[in-house]
């Protein structure tokens, strides 16, 4: 019997890696810090190229039974796969092929084996939660920090006896002979680009935070409402390459931005009502086939100014107002606006430069980086150590799996 | 603009294109051997220079455009330009510039170009006379009020003898010279 | 006892030397020795960079190396000047050719330049080497919590990575007096005065808004580190009555007269009537 794989990060790419590995008889251990699989595909609303939900980009797409009307999870009952969620790899040593990995879970409140999501606990206790209806495992969380009055009632009251709120936090050394890196990726938090006020203007959010507003199971319902006030946000403006091809910044362009943008574009205008969207822009990059929502977004109203912003100030009562250099009409413009939505610069994962120095991988730009670029092995970054989906810089989902499924393969051909 | 006079095979017409041939290439590389002008390639004509300018809105010629212009060439048009010697010097521009252009110090360089072509507005070049002639910009004159507030009547350690001297051998002292 | 360089360049002495007395007193009373220095006069101002780079970079780069001598840092109160020393530092530091040309005509007068002077603005120098702290302790008659606006000048800001001035600085210095800072959308912009040679209705109006920034914001005092800045905000206001049939009635004070008279110090030894635009009003706001 030889050793597992270690797959750090529960996202697209590193469940694919995970269940493919299984699949083929490899078994694996998915470490996910979140209390959720996901990563940040969780609560997209529409994922480009084909504008499904998260949930049709699972790893175990083809499975059967995983629709999320079921109570059962897959990811639990995936044979192969010895999943840890809220669980982080503290360190990694040893040698390529027999690496020792310590990792710490947090304390075992609910177990997802058990819960079976009848939700008594919700109504009994506000420190019970779901992260999303479409989380994986399905199973609530529970907040040690909000624990109130009926937090007891709830543990006595599960019908499966999931929860328990004494579980301690738990480490563990595992043995494993190959580390997947799948750590994804962060969006900027724009504070320093400090013209457009992003921290301190509350109507002024980043694309992935509109994206989760849009959610259906968001906050909102997927209404598209201003932070400030809750009131319906009918105009937006959108600000491309906030923090992206910036030397001050992240000089790399984060190349997804564009599409997504636009995505959230076309949404905003189509399903949301919004009367006026407007994008600034330096360039457009929606690269092959996605020109398709350029071309859509045109035809359903979306402006598109070529320029940059000279100001942002909040607008009485609020929104706020912007005023735009428009590069080829040669004049400042002035708007007002619901919603300032800044395309900003991805980043990688919080934490991965962690990893990354400890199994003394390469980085290109904070990202990681081939171990030899000429080699055209994209998900080959150390000995025994491959990486795959954001972690390696900005992607595609369908990028993500298949390099995840280039992984599955060069491990398969090292244990032949 | 330039215009083509030359005989070439297009024919005449009403679009009237800047001739290309008769902008100077060289001026790029001018500009980017003077100081600190060496990231003007850098530039995507992105237009954050103009849209964080407090006064683009004034100039025929914005910011981007200018240095759309220096790096095409059109060396005249520049240097001759009204536009560079407006400039506040406030350096929004170039704190913004995602692609560390620097461009108000660009805009120096294009000033220091301009003077030694002689073209310098009057009040500017009566600075230079100045400094040449006193060795510094603003003279006491109300030395009572220093006295008042018990300061000496002339600025301790003040000596206007270096800077007197060492401008007449430079730029400054040939325009203040009256040279063109 | 901290001891600095004191750089006063032309237009403090010439034009503001209320400023200049309020900032000597204050050091004073703050226990800082500035000592004039020898043998300096102007910087040139922005406007010698426009039109002889080299010769801007000789008359300060001469500064510069004097201060060397004595290896204390300068000081100036003057964003100008300030702009100009940093800006001639940082561009010799790196480029080694134009430094070795400099110095090679700087050594027929024994004076040799090698990077190490600290150039600094008074108020960075109080705020940093005195401390917020024991300033507060000689505040005695602190203001109650009138709104100011800072106007704190392109030079003293910008670029970022030649002047490495933080805007909390100033703002800190000023809540340190007992006022209370008030922000307006422009506190970034420039006052315009590079451009006043040049274009002089451009300057007003640039002056103008920042003005009228400030006092829709609802400050009721205004202060700056700069002469010029202070040029344009407080002389260029008596003209506004004029040029755009306004009044603003916003007093513009030096940053060290506000700190001198929080520290007990007297209106005539802070220079308050030199102020163009009538400045006694603030007198009214202190406490105790």
């Amino acid at each position: 019997m030889s050793d597992p794989v270690l797959v750090i990060g529960g996202g697209v790419a590193g469940m694919t890696a995970a269940v493919e590995l299984a699949d083929s008889g490899i078994s694996t251990v998915l470490v996910e810090r979140g209390a959720s699989l996901g990563g940040n595909a969780l609560d997209l609303y529409k994922a480009f190229p084909t504008d499904d939900c998260f949930y049709c980009f699972e790893g175990n797409r083809w499975k059967p039974g995983i629709r999320k009307c079921f109570y059962r999870s897959t990811m639990l009952d995936q044979p192969g796969v010895d999943l840890r969620t809220g669980s982080t790899v503290e360190s990694i040593t040893g040698t390529a092929g027999r690496f020792e990995a310590k990792i710490r879970s947090d304390p075992m409140y609910v177990d997802p084996r058990k819960c079976i999501m009848c939700g008594i606990c919700l109504e009994r206790s506000k420190a019970f939660s779901l992260v999303s209806p479409q989380c994986q495992p399905q199973a609530v969380i529970y907040n040690p920090r909000a624990k109130d009055a009926g937090s007891d009632k709830a543990e006595t009251d599960c019908p499966t006896r999931a929860i328990n709120l004494h579980a301690e936090e738990k480490s563990e050394v595992v043995r494993v002979s190959d580390v997947v890196v799948t750590t994804g990726y962060r969006e900027m938090r724009p504070v320093a680009v400090d013209e457009y006020g992003y921290g301190k203007i509350a109507d002024v959010i980043t694309q992935l935070e509109m994206a989760k507003i849009m959610d259906p199971n968001g906050p909102s319902q997927g209404a598209l409402v201003r932070p400030s006030d809750g009131a319906p946000a009918k105009r937006v403006i959108m600000v491309q390459c906030v923090g992206s091809r910036d030397e001050k910044f992240n000089p790399y362009c984060s190349k997804i931005c564009c599409v997504f943008a636009l995505k959230h574009a076309n949404i905003a205008v189509t399903e949301r009502n919004c009367t006026d969207v407007t994008v600034v822009y330096m360039d457009i990059r929606t690269y092959d086939r996605h020109e398709r929502y350029y071309r859509d977004a045109r035809n359903a109203g979306v402006d598109f100014v070529r320029g940059r912003v000279q100001r942002v100030s909040p607008t009485p009562g609020g929104g706020v107002t912007v005023i735009v250099y428009d590069s080829l009409l040669n004049r400042y413009l002035s708007f007002v606006v619901d919603l300032l939505v800044l395309s900003s610069a991805l980043e990688p994962s919080e934490g991965a430069s962690k990893i990354m120095e400890s199994l003394s991988l390469k980085s290109a730009s904070g990202f990681v980086a081939p171990l030899n670029p000429a080699s055209e092995n994209e998900v080959v970054v150390g000995d025994h150590i491959y990486a795959c989906g954001t972690a390696l810089g900005p992607a595609e989902l369908p990028e993500s799996v298949t390099q995840a499924r280039a992984v599955v393969s060069k491990i398969l051909q090292s244990r032949r | 603009m330039v215009e083509s006079d030359e005989k070439t095979a297009i024919p005449q017409t009403l679009i009237e294109p800047i001739d290309m041939s008769r902008l100077d290439p060289k001026f790029r590389d001018e500009i980017r051997s003077m100081p600190d002008g060496d990231e003007l390639t850098a530039c995507f004509a992105c237009s954050t220079c103009t849209a964080a300018c407090p006064i683009a809105n004034q100039w025929d010629y914005k910011p981007h455009q200018l240095v759309r212009m220096i790096l095409l060439g059109m060396r005249n048009e520049v240097l001759s330009s009204r536009e560079i010697w407006e400039c506040l010097t406030c350096f929004q521009c170039q704190e913004r510039c995602p692609q560390k252009v620097r461009v108000t110090d660009i805009f120096f360089d294009c000033k220091n170009l301009a003077a030694e072509g002689g073209k310098i507005p009057e009040k500017v070049a009566l600075l230079a006379k100045e400094l040449i002639e006193k060795g510094q910009l603003y003279v006491v004159t109300a030395d009572w009020e220093r006295e008042d507030l018990g300061l000496q009547a002339s600025v301790p350690g003040l000596s206007v003898d270096y800077v007197r001297t060492a401008l007449k051998d430079t730029r400054a002292g040939r325009i203040a010279g009256g040279g063109k | 006892m901290p001891t600095y360089n004191l750089y006063m360049g032309c237009s403090v002495p010439a034009n503001y030397p209320n400023y200049e007395a309020a900032m000597l007193k204050v050091a004073e009373a703050l226990g800082m020795e500035l000592n004039y220095m020898e043998g300096v006069a102007c910087c040139g101002s922005p406007n010698l960079r426009a039109i002889d780079y080299y010769g801007w970079l000789l008359v300060n780069a001469r500064t510069l190396a004097i201060a060397e001598q004595n290896h204390h840092d300068i000081v100036t109160p003057c964003n100008g000047c300030f702009g100009s020393l940093k800006d001639v530092l940082y561009h010799l530091k790196h480029h080694k050719e134009d430094m070795e040309r400099i110095n090679a005509s700087l050594k027929k007068d024994g004076l040799q330049l090698t990077g190490r002077v600290r150039v600094r603005h008074i108020v960075e120098a109080m705020y940093t080497d005195v401390g917020i702290d024991e300033i507060r302790k000689k505040i005695t008659k602190p203001l109650d919590g009138v709104g100011i606006s800072i106007h704190f000048g392109c030079h003293l800001l910008r670029p970022v990575d030649v002047t490495e001035f933080k805007p909390e600085i100033l703002q800190q210095m000023v809540e340190v007096t007992g006022a209370k800072v008030v922000d307006y959308p422009l506190w970034k912009q420039c006052c315009g005065a590079t451009v006043l040679p040049v274009n002089e209705p451009l300057a007003i109006r640039l002056a103008r808004d920042k003005i009228k920034s400030m006092k829709e914001a609802g400050a009721q005092f205004a202060t700056v580190v700069c002469p010029a800045c202070g040029n344009q905000l407080d002389l260029q206001q008596l003209g506004l009555k004029q040029s755009y049939n306004e009044t603003y009635d916003l007093p513009v004070l030096l940053y060290p007269q506000i700190l001198g008279l929080a520290m007990g110090m007297s209106r005539d030894a802070m220079g308050l009537g030199m102020n163009r635009v009538a400045a006694d009003s603030i007198l009214d706001h202190l406490k105790g």
